[in-house]
């Protein structure tokens, strides 16, 4: 028997944080995972994170990754890699298998950080080869640079959706349509943005009826739905596709837990049955700990700061930290409580007071969401929500887009964020201080449009890609739009581009005049064109340059 | 109709088999798994477990709270069983 203070099962971003806290704190950690390589699912995260500084906003996922285990490895933590655990017996011991035989781990404290794994959906065909969920799409490409397929059907525009069709894009694949059954896109508008800009539809209101196909996915069948998510007869449509990719939301992984015994709750909006817990991250049983997804889907921000909440508490039950505990663990929770504010994380704070309003045996009131208090919430825009695209008059009235007079008098950035999500690198990227958001990091980012000089500094630092620039001075009969472009290959100066709008539509014809892509940019390539003027408030992107 | 479909993927237990099943009497999870094998299999009903509760659901007119998931028992991972033999004390 091994033993150990305390025991972290699964090393991703929940499990590395609550272990790298708790062994920082002074407390003997060993974190098991039954992976290869630890890290969980952050090292498919190529794409800029949401958040504060505090939060690692505007870093990539595999980068966090790698920060987490330099943290790991300096803080002392004992790692088991490729060790599944099969058992939790009480409060105390896991059963492991290490060196080919069964072994168990006796720790004071065990912290449970499974996660959560990815929802089916049974549809005839759904067993083919080329049916897979995002998930697995994303593994394919991101960790073992297979191209899934060429063209895809994406099932569900929840965030996971739109990022692993934005990454099939850059993987050099087709997205042939998102579609999503409810009556509008669960994801960040920002997200839509991106994928609608390179031309991929998003078709809410739609599901999948079938996969066809002999030996594998050769086309899918989708079809309206109407108020009751019941198919439209009449609405079907084939389409061409090699790949379906599933994202239709995550359970939480928490077998452990019911193994030993632990209180569940019920709560479709953290999905599904989760591990009651408290403050400190503690279970219904003395010891047991639980962070990240297991404990209710969120995104890898909040799931580290769980950890850390919980990696605190455990090493402060073992006598560590003492008095120090409490403002630690009062930090990590104003930061959590940030990442659940604004329309987004609302449902997600709600849903969390519930569990722990179980958990203290009383159940927390369920109050409505109260919509009327934000007055900037632009999200129930049905344009956007339904299309992922904005309008010129959702724009013309955000606190991002500068004044008509403003964009006549030269280069300016136009920030085109209209959802109260919880990020802001914008603000410490502008050198000037022209941007801010206040009072709480769910506010929209005001432009203060005289104090901005177009300096562009602003254009990769936002995760969304959604800040652009605009220089109506740029000739007497063109204007210079940037844009923030992820592609591969990057255009060269001086060639004819295809200048497309907001929806992926080619409406004019354009040169490249800068491409920007220095170290500090972090591989978020800016591209300067030139187009006719008047296009300024329309063109967005560029079409990509051959499929490869 | 639409055409059957296979819902357990590692024990191939079709749709038409689960829907018996409830009807034969199963209102869990556990039932529908001892009666048919879905959920037996390699994943442990990670991938059909979700998709079975949903049909339950609907033909038992239980809700989703209502529907635990069937009992977890160690090995909650596959595990060679020779790895058993030995268990420390």
């Amino acid at each position: 028997m091994h033993e150990v203070e305390i025991a972290v099962v699964g090393a991703g971003p929940a499990g590395l944080s609550a272990a790298i806290e708790a062994a920082r704190a002074g407390a003997k950690v060993l974190l098991l995972d039954e992976n290869r390589k630890p890290g969980g699912q952050l090292f498919k995260q190529i794409h800029k994170f949401f958040g504060s500084k505090a939060h690692y906003a505007a870093v990539r996922g595999i980068d966090i990754g790698c920060r987490l285990l330099d943290e790991a490895q300096e803080s002392g933590v004992e790692t088991w890699l490729n060790i599944p655990v099969w058992g939790l017996f009480g409060n105390h011991t896991l059963a492991v298998i290490r060196d080919g035989r069964a072994q168990t781990v006796r720790a004071k404290k065990i912290i449970l950080a499974t996660g959560a794994s990815e929802n089916a959906l049974s549809f005839p065909g759904w067993t083919l080869p080329g049916v897979m969920t995002a998930g697995a799409a994303q593994t394919m490409m991101n960790i073992h640079r297979v191209l899934p397929g060429q063209r895809v059907l994406m099932v569900g525009a929840g965030n996971i959706g739109l990022i692993v069709s934005y990454q099939l894009l850059q993987a050099g694949g087709e997205v042939v349509a998102v579609i999503e059954a409810m009556d509008q896109i669960g994801g960040y508008a920002v997200h839509a943005a991106k994928i609608r800009r390179a031309g991929v539809p998003i078709l809410v209101s739609h599901t999948i009826r079938e996969a066809h196909g002999r030996e594998q996915v050769e086309a899918a069948t989708i079809v309206q739905v109407d108020e009751q998510m019941q198919p439209i007869p009449g609405t079907e449509r084939r389409l061409g596709v090699d790949t379906v990719c599933l994202a239709v939301g995550l359970t939480p992984l928490a077998e452990l837990g019911w193994m030993a015994g632990c209180g569940f709750a019920y709560i479709p909006d953290l999905g599904g049955f989760v591990p009651l817990h408290d403050e400190n991250m503690e279970t219904t049983l003395p010891g047991l700990y639980v962070a990240g997804d297991i404990t209710g889907i969120e995104e890898a921000n909040s799931a580290m700061e769980e950890g850390r909440l919980a990696g605190l508490a455990a090493a402060e039950a073992l006598g560590y930290l003492r008095e120090e505990a409490i403002s630690r663990k009062a930090e990590v929770r104003q930061r959590l409580d940030s990442l659940r504010l604004g329309p987004f994380g609302e449902k997600r704070q709600r849903a969390k007071e519930r569990l722990l309003g179980e958990c203290r045996g009383q159940l927390a009131k369920q109050e409505p969401p109260d919509v009327s208090k934000s007055c900037q919430d632009l999200t129930r825009s049905r344009i956007t929500v339904v299309t992922g695209v904005l309008s010129l008059e959702e724009l013309a009235g955000s606190p991002g887009y500068p004044s008509q007079e403003r964009l006549r008098s030269g280069k300016v950035a136009v920030i085109e964020c209209m959802q109260q999500i919880p990020c802001d690198p914008c603000v410490g990227a502008c050198p000037r201080g022209a941007i801010s958001i206040a009072p709480t990091i769910t506010d929209l980012p005001v432009l203060d449009a005289e104090k901005c000089n177009g300096c562009g500094l602003c254009l990769p630092a936002c995760p969304g890609l959604a800040i652009f620039l605009v220089d109506l001075t740029f000739s007497p009969t063109e204007t210079l739009v940037a844009f923030p472009y992820e592609y591969l290959p990057l255009p060269k100066v001086g060639t004819e581009v295809e200048a497309v709008d907001r929806e992926g539509h080619v409406v004019a014809r354009g040169r490249v005049v800068r491409v920007q892509n220095p170290p500090r940019y972090d591989r978020t390539p800016v591209i300067s064109i030139a187009i006719p003027k008047e296009f300024a408030q329309v063109v967005r992107s560029i079409k990509r340059s051959g499929k490869r | 109709m639409i055409e059957d479909k296979v819902l357990c993927r590692c024990e191939e237990v079709l749709e038409s088999e689960i829907r018996e099943a409830i009807q034969a009497g199963a209102r869990t999870l556990h039932g529908v798994k001892i009666r048919t094998r879905a959920g037996m299999g390699l994943c442990q009903g990670q991938t059909c477990q979700r998709l079975i509760a949903r049909i339950l659901a609907e033909e038992t007119g239980q809700s989703p709270a209502e529907i635990l998931p069937a009992t977890y028992r160690p090995p909650c991972r596959p595990i060679n069983l020779s790895f058993l033999s030995g268990v420390e004390g």
